[in-house]
């Protein structure tokens, strides 16, 4: 006998808890968005439209800087870091058994286990000793740490869609005579695009929003948009950090709205 | 006939000491060239590990293969004149149907026209022309059969590998794959070496079959000799259904056995070369279910009951005790006017010459 399937829609109270926690996700971020607009500084008055804080944002050089920065650490981090989940990936779905392969996933999963402040902490310490050895201070300690955290989160999508490939495809090409290069090239990497794709996306997000690794591993004069807003949140809130961080919202629904258009017409 | 296929002395095993599997004992094998060769037995027999062996895709730990000749054991799959059809059939998902039969052309450099021209010829073989520009996923299971088909066919292997491409098809389709793999198989005149666990499937396309148990080739022939000369009860279980009756030896006459039936009559049981059992001994003899004809109660060689009776269209399946409490199946072809007995009735049984047949074990 069948059971009817149960559904945790017909709890209840179930309505009512859907409706708080939507409310309570989003509430925040709709205020935040229209108090973007708003013509005066107050955070809890309105006072009319305005686009002024949105000017007042893309004038303010520091803004532009900090912007670009942190774009050009996400994409040159998650860019990295991508590549080598990639062969990660590939090392531990598509080599067989190994000894010790458990003891690698744990591996390179474990950054995500450890609270970024301890990640954050240790790299200060390491960071700092390299700087006094070498007397280099530049970009290349932020995209280093970037990449490491980056990787597990580039590996796990890249990953998933690997276990997902059948073994069968890779054997068929070289049945059909593909050199194990060829069989690469026209079978598995077209395949894992989608994942690849993802693990780019999701290692992009991570870095454009990490604040505590930033901020221990940064030098004078390398903010980015996430440390420098709260640099700035220090002093006084004014609507020009709404209008910031709404555009940092827009951004990131770009990228998840193309990431959903890619593997829904890529993923078949 | 000229020998495609050579397998002599091969072994295989997986893992290492005492934990070792072996995979393959012993394999002496030669396949004629456009033969239509079957690998039949249960899972786990090896008969998939052999045929990964002739693709390339595992290595025999002992042995040499050799394909026309050329010995081919250390070489990889792609450098072997042998394609595979995939159980899974491992049709590549983002390429269109074109794409996927042209691969191995591409892969051997060919130059595109040709390429064209092959891909053009195959999907007419296995009529799929409307297709060419469609995604695996975009058509149905059977077809997705003949692009798998088609595929391994357009580079002109010398051996085409099937590892139970018909697995996955429901039974209509599969019989009319049946039909079709025979046809492409004469029409390319190619070496087919097909694996499958279902009989019916290896009697009825195969020119020769090796039933395979526990690493082994247990039995080596054309269908006819498989099913009416089983060496070994093992062969004779797998392959059709079988009546197995445990009967006295009585003598040996010209090379015959001469059994006691239950219910006292003789009958004469042809006997395996390799043995000869000695007067009194009890041996295993086998006779199929479609080899014994009912008589009237009274006549034929041994006497029965009916127990009970299950009807599969054509024939009817007569579950019969025999006079000694050993079980019978009979196949009864069904005649509108004759209706088959009923459970209770009693009834003769008397068997075809040469019916009956003692085993080696």
């Amino acid at each position: 006998m069948a059971k009817a399937r149960f559904s945790i829609t017909q709890l209840p109270g179930f309505g009512l808890i859907a409706i708080v926690t939507f409310v309570m996700l989003y509430l925040p971020i709709i205020i935040l968005v229209v108090f973007s607009f708003n013509e005066g500084v107050s955070q809890s008055r309105w006072e009319g439209f305005s686009l002024q804080w949105y000017q007042a944002a893309f004038n303010n050089t520091q803004v532009r800087d900090v912007s670009l920065r942190s774009l050009w650490l996400a994409v040159t981090a998650s860019g990295l870091a991508t590549a080598l989940a990639t062969l990660a990936a590939l090392g531990t779905t598509r080599v067989g058994r190994f000894p010790g392969q458990t003891m690698i996933y744990a591996l390179i999963n474990q950054p995500l286990m450890v609270p970024e402040i301890v990640t954050g902490i240790a790299l200060l310490i390491f960071v700092a000793a390299i700087k006094v050895q070498t007397g280099y201070t530049g970009m290349g300690y932020l995209v280093a740490a970037h990449t490491a955290f980056c990787i597990p989160f580039a590996y796990l999508p890249i990953r998933a869609r690997l276990e997902t490939l059948d073994h069968a495809l890779e054997a068929a090409a070289a049945d059909l005579y593909a050199s194990p290069i060829q069989a690469f090239r026209y079978i598995t990497l077209p395949l894992m695009i989608p994942g690849i794709l993802a693990g780019f996306m999701l290692g992009f997000v991570i870095s454009l929003d990490t604040v505590v690794i930033t901020e221990f591993v940064k030098s004078a004069g390398q903010d980015t948009l996430p440390t420098y807003m709260l640099g700035q949140l220090r002093r006084t809130v004014t609507p020009e950090m709404n209008a910031i961080a709404t555009l940092f919202l827009a951004l990131s629904l770009v990228i998840v709205t193309a990431f959903f258009l890619i593997t829904r017409t890529r993923g078949r | 006939m000229r020998q495609e296929i050579e397998i002599t002395g091969l072994n295989k095993s997986f893992g290492q000491g005492a934990s070792a599997f072996h995979a393959l004992s012993d394999i002496d094998l030669s396949i004629g060239s456009g033969e239509f060769f079957t690998l039949l037995g249960p899972s786990g027999c090896g008969k998939t590990t052999l045929l990964r062996i002739i693709a390339g895709f595992e290595e025999p730990s002992t042995g040499v293969l050799k394909v026309n000749g050329k010995d081919v054991t250390g070489l990889g799959p792609s450098k072997r004149p042998i394609n595979t059809v995939f159980q899974s059939y491992a049709l590549f998902p983002h390429m269109s149907v074109a794409d996927n039969i042209g691969f191995g052309l591409k892969m051997l450099g060919k130059p595109k026209s040709e390429i064209k021209a092959t891909v053009a010829e195959m999907l007419q073989l296995v009529r799929m022309e409307a297709m060419a520009d469609r995604l695996p996923s975009e058509i149905s299971g059977g077809q997705q059969q003949r692009v798998a088909l088609a595929r391994a066919l357009a580079p002109r292997p010398r051996v085409l590998l099937l590892d139970e491409p018909l697995s996955a098809l429901d039974l209509k389709l599969r019989k009319e794959m049946q039909s079709e793999l025979k046809r492409l198989q004469s029409e390319t005149g190619i070496t087919f070496v097909f694996v499958t666990h279902d009989q019916e499937e290896a009697l009825t396309m195969s020119d020769r079959i090796a039933v395979m148990s526990a690493g082994e080739i247990l039995q080596l022939g054309p269908p006819e000799d498989i099913y009416n000369a089983p060496v070994n009860r093992f062969v004779a279980d797998f392959i059709g259904d079988t009546n197995f009756l445990t009967l006295r030896v009585k003598g040996i006459e010209n090379g015959e056995a001469v059994l006691e039936l239950p219910g006292g009559k003789q009958a004469s049981a042809r006997l395996p070369n390799s043995i000869s059992p000695p007067v009194g001994a009890r041996v295993t003899a086998v006779i199929r279910p479609e080899q014994a004809e009912p008589t009237a109660a009274g006549q034929g060689d041994m006497q029965a009951v009916v127990e009970a009776a299950t009807f599969f269209g054509t024939d009817t399946h007569l579950h019969l005790l025999l006079d000694d409490a050993q079980g019978f199946v009979l196949r009864r072809q069904n005649r509108p006017d004759q209706p088959a007995p009923a459970p209770g009735a009693k009834l003769g049984l008397s068997f075809a010459p040469g019916a009956l047949r003692v085993l080696e074990d």
